[in-house]
């Protein structure tokens, strides 16, 4: 190993030996919410300026870093690779749980369980991290389960509300069978090729290969929550605090590893390529059409996470099938757009929950009047995600569009034509959100208007800004999303 | 150059800005709200006259960055001639809705949010019209209707009856991004197989496969319409209207509706060929005429008096849509002076019958009658406009219908043309009657209250009306009249845009 490569394991070292220490300084020294908040986002900062530090290098061979042990056919390393797609998904998971961290300091005052909180937060991100980077198959499996014990306990945080404790079971036993499921499609593969690396070494898959990879793909997809087996996301996106659900749902790393394993196993990728369109627009439908049913607003946007995934998953899908790299390209851009909307939504939805206890959609109602800038940034995180001009959202849906249709195919302009119905269908959702928020209440007498916390302000406005920046210049991202995925 | 680029700024930049510092206007200053917008659009509208001697020099304004360039996205903003009839005509529009604004719209302490959404609106139509680039035209496209809702969503009267605000927003909503849908793939289309965005540039001619110039004329075309609300993709309208306060119904009714024939004639037919639209030609005259023809009827039907002029504009957005598809220098040359006349009168009988509310307090045609004793001068205003309406010769939509209908004449297809000249007295039927109902006889409320004595024994009390009701409306009727006798100016304008379509043919 040169040492020239530790670095690789650095961001990971960081998040792992700052939960410890969270937790010990927790425990020991203070547990005032806004001085763990502020350590918690130092972690964060420092992991995701680490992380990024090893993407600069361009154009030579992703830095890997590996523990010298390795004993029968590699069994009992640890391996991680600091590839492109590894440092861009664990960046977007990295600046999430940066802006989490800070609101925090003020959304988790009234919870009084910061010690656990915060650590399980560095962990849970630690676990994506490692799930990304990772280029062992057992390692993956261990990842995963780190990511998913912290994400349960997270989702059933609020342990004295008996639908968290609902969602987070549920969330429990689904997720558990996932990393079950997922184990045992690394044992069927382990049987017939006897290493774990990724890549592995096959060309076409054998019929015990082909076996894993359907168990890799029902375990992964639980992660990711395709349709059908999404059931899990809206309670517990809908039940957990609000920061979790910002912070799960730019956690795309189950989604990347899935496509990234299925290719390093040698399985073709224009067939990949048309199971993902054929689940995008399952995706697409069922997302949007649930979504429509919801009158809880964080189960509404949990539904429109599933619907858009659908739309990341088919411009991935037509990349992958007609050989296109630019709408795989587009397919991420809009993931990471995606990240930055849905959190920018949920966090906001968090304030107004914070300060109002809303939970319907209909409980909206005057939050212009009382926390008017909140109104503001949930109006455009929403908007982003119906792809209004400029905002992130359009800039994404624009080069999906102009790049998926470069392949002329009846399943492209299928799929396209679903994608755009949904788009409309979307409306039916996003509006009355919209709507609400600039309501007048029915009283004639509205509370005054709330002093937001600063802790949650900022992150918000980080966000609300960052979401129109990503729309007026996408410049940066778009090249950032380039090459997430080799194949 | 730099005074060009300077009033090109300023014709979006003005109303922007204002938008913006209305937006944050400290509570003290709320007063001063309804001049800002007013001079803002005022400003607008004066650019965009400046512009004008350098259009005749033969010069073209136009700003270009480098937007997105990964994707070779440019924000392009650019003045021609094919642009100015319909930036003029919003600009105006603008205008005088703001100062009938002043008159018609409480000066509460959101009047300030209420201003700067009409500009904001104004700005999507502005941008609209003068982007360049297929992104920034859609940017523009959606804040239009993103501005014009919200404005519907928190300023709209509801009778009690009637759908909720919240209701005929999201259909509006809805019903319009359908539209701005099928453009979208349109455009995407047309980015992908020409690889620039800058519509400009596509002039020069596009070479597509045939299928895909039917797809993208059929969608483009179909898009369109639903902003003009061409029957049957008009069931937005008549709500959207109905519910809108007046300035913006003003707004919507005569300057965002002709957006739509903007695109038809800034897209399909500016890129395209005659031979390559010629297909196209019957459907749309079609259309037209279905339009004209059910708008009219409707506004028969009606006894909401918004209504009624709501669905007319369903019926003269018809004549657009038919001139357009004659494919003839007449019929375009007619559709876009239609445009500039339809919102003259259009705007004029939207504020009309804002007074009559604003006076009656009522807007079901059965319980008025009678005002022309109490307001003459409006009752004036409104035999303008009505005998405008109906296309009477001395006023303006007189020439503009001659042009459509002579251009229908050169088409082979005659029949056609013959429907929709006597089309056209359905028009005359609805105004009149319209016209009468509400001026004319007596005042159902006077007749039937006998505390008061007989009715002819009374002398008629004249309404007071707020002056920045009435001037804009007296303004309108004027122009009516002027642009009727003296068309040739506008004339002149519209005749430079028809070298820039169906591949040069005029």
């Amino acid at each position: 190993m040169s040492p020239d490569n530790s670095g690789v394991v650095l961001p990971f070292i960081i998040l792992v030996g700052g939960a410890f220490a969270i937790y010990l300084i927790a425990r020991l020294v203070t547990s005032r919410n806004e001085w763990l908040a502020v350590l918690t986002a130092a972690v964060f900062a420092a992991a995701l300026g680490a992380l990024l530090a090893l993407g600069r290098a361009p154009g030579s061979a992703a830095p890997t870093w590996g523990n010298t042990m390795a004993g029968v056919s590699g069994m009992g390393s640890v391996i991680l690779q600091a590839d492109h797609g590894a440092v861009f998904v664990g960046s977007i998971a990295l600046a999430m749980g940066l802006c989490v961290a800070v609101y925090s300091g003020r959304y988790l005052s009234l919870d009084h369980r910061y010690r656990t909180y915060y650590p399980l937060l560095l962990l849970m991100v630690a676990g994506l991290l490692g799930m990304v980077m990772t280029t062992d198959l057992f390692n993956l499996y261990l990842f995963t389960e780190l990511m998913s014990i912290a994400a349960y306990v997270l989702v059933a945080f609020r342990r004295r509300t008996d639908t968290s404790i609902e969602a987070g079971f549920k969330y429990l036993m689904m997720g558990t069978v996932g990393t079950l499921t997922l184990l045992m499609g690394i044992t069927l593969i382990y049987r017939e090729t006897g290493v774990l690396t990724i890549p592995q070494p096959i060309v076409a898959p054998g019929v015990w290969a082909r076996a894993g990879l359907a168990c890799i793909w029902v375990g992964l997809g639980i992660k990711s929550a395709i349709v059908p087996l999404h059931t899990w996301q809206p309670d517990a996106y809908g039940r957990a605090p609000s920061s979790v659900s910002a912070l799960l749902s730019s956690m795309i790393g189950p989604f990347y590893v899935l496509l990234k394993l299925t290719l390093a196993l040698g399985f073709p990728a224009r067939d990949l390529g048309l199971g993902l369109m054929v689940c995008a627009m399952v995706n697409m439908l069922l997302g949007n059409g649930m979504a429509l049913m919801q009158t809880h607003t964080k189960r509404l946007l949990a539904y429109s996470s599933i619907a858009q995934l659908g739309y990341v998953m088919f411009s991935v899908g037509v990349g992958l099938r007609y050989e296109l790299p630019e709408a795989v390209q587009a397919g991420f851009f809009l993931l990471a757009a995606h990240a930055a909307m849905k959190g920018l939504a949920f966090l906001s939805k968090g304030v107004c929950h914070f300060y109002d206890h809303t939970t319907l959609v209909e409980q909206l109602r005057g939050t212009f009047r009382r926390l008017p800038v909140v109104a503001v940034t949930f109006s455009i995180a929403i908007m982003g995600l119906i792809g209004i001009p400029p905002l992130a959202g359009f800039t994404g849906k624009w080069f999906i569009l102009t790049e998926v249709w470069r392949a002329a195919d009846g399943w492209v302009y299928a799929g396209s034509v679903v994608f755009l119905l949904n788009t409309l269908l979307s409306l039916g959702y996003y509006l009355p959100i919209l709507a609400m928020l600039f309501s007048p209440l029915p009283t004639p007498d509205t509370p005054p208007p709330v002093q937001v916390s600063r802790w949650m302000i900022v992150p918000l406005v980080a966000l609300a800004l960052l979401v129109i920046a990503l729309g007026v210049y996408p410049g940066p991202l778009w090249r950032w999303a380039g090459n997430v995925l080799t194949f | 150059m730099a005074l060009e680029t300077l009033a090109l700024l300023l014709v979006l930049g003005a109303p922007l800005v204002t938008t913006l510092a209305l937006f944050v206007l400290p509570r003290r200053l709320q007063p001063v709200a309804r001049w800002l917008a007013g001079g803002a659009a005022a400003l607008s509208l004066a650019a965009m006259f400046a512009l004008i001697p350098a259009l005749r020099r033969g010069d073209v304004p136009a700003i270009a960055l480098n937007w997105m360039p990964a994707a070779g996205i440019q924000f392009d903003l650019r003045i021609d001639w094919l642009t100015l009839p319909f930036a003029i005509t919003e600009g105006a529009v603008t205008l005088l809705a703001i100062i009938y604004a002043w008159g018609s719209e409480a000066n509460d302490e959101r009047a300030p949010y209420f201003y700067g959404l009409l500009l904001l609106f104004a700005v999507g139509m502005a941008g609209t019209t003068l982007a360049d680039g297929m992104v920034l035209f859609y940017t523009f496209w959606e804040l239009m209707l993103l501005a014009s809702c919200a404005l519907i969503l928190v300023w709209g009267h509801t009778s009690g009856s009637g759908p909720s605000r919240r209701a005929v927003a999201l259909k509006y909503f809805i019903f319009t991004h359908l539209g701005s849908l099928m453009v979208l793939v349109s455009l995407v289309i047309l980015y992908n197989a020409t690889g620039t965005d800058r519509f400009s540039a596509l002039r020069a001619g596009v070479t597509l496969a045939p299928g895909i110039v039917t797809t993208v004329i059929t969608l483009f075309i179909l898009g369109f319409c639903v902003k003009m609300a061409i029957f049957p993709l008009h069931i937005w309208l008549p709500d959207a209207h109905t519910v809108a306060p007046m300035p913006v119904t003003i707004m919507l009714a005569a300057a965002m509706l002709s957006m739509g024939a903007y695109g038809i004639l800034r897209f399909p037919m500016s890129i395209f060929t005659m031979e390559q639209m010629q297909p196209f030609a019957v459907p749309m005259m079609i259309l037209g005429i279905l339009s004209e023809i059910y708008g009219a009827l409707m506004a028969l039907a009606e006894r909401d008096i918004k209504r009624i002029i709501a669905y007319s504009s369903v019926s003269q957005m018809g004549y657009i849509l038919y001139g357009m598809g004659t494919l003839t220098y007449n019929g375009i040359a007619g559709a876009t002076l239609h445009v500039i006349y339809h919102a003259i009168v259009k705007a004029l009988l939207f504020m009309v019958v804002g007074l009559v509310v604003y006076v009656t307090g009522k807007r079901n045609i059965d319980e008025v009658g009678g005002l022309a004793r109490r307001m003459p001068v409006v009752t004036a205003c409104a035999a303008i406009g009505i005998l405008a309406i109906i296309a009477v010769p001395p006023l303006c939509v007189f020439d503009s219908e001659w042009m459509i209908f002579a251009g229908g004449l050169e088409t082979p297809y005659v029949t056609l043309s013959v429907i929709t000249i006597f089309g056209s007295l359905l028009t005359v039927a609805y105004a009149l009657w319209f016209g009468s109902r509400i001026f004319l006889g007596k005042d159902p409320a006077e007749t039937t209250d006998t505390t008061l004595g007989p009715v002819s024994d009374r002398a008629p009390t004249r309404a007071k009306l707020p002056l920045a009701m009435v001037a804009p409306s007296v303004l309108l009727a004027a122009l009516a009249i002027i642009e009727g006798v003296f068309p040739a100016p506008l004339f002149d304008w519209v005749a430079h845009e028809l070298p820039m379509l169906l591949g040069g043919r005029w």
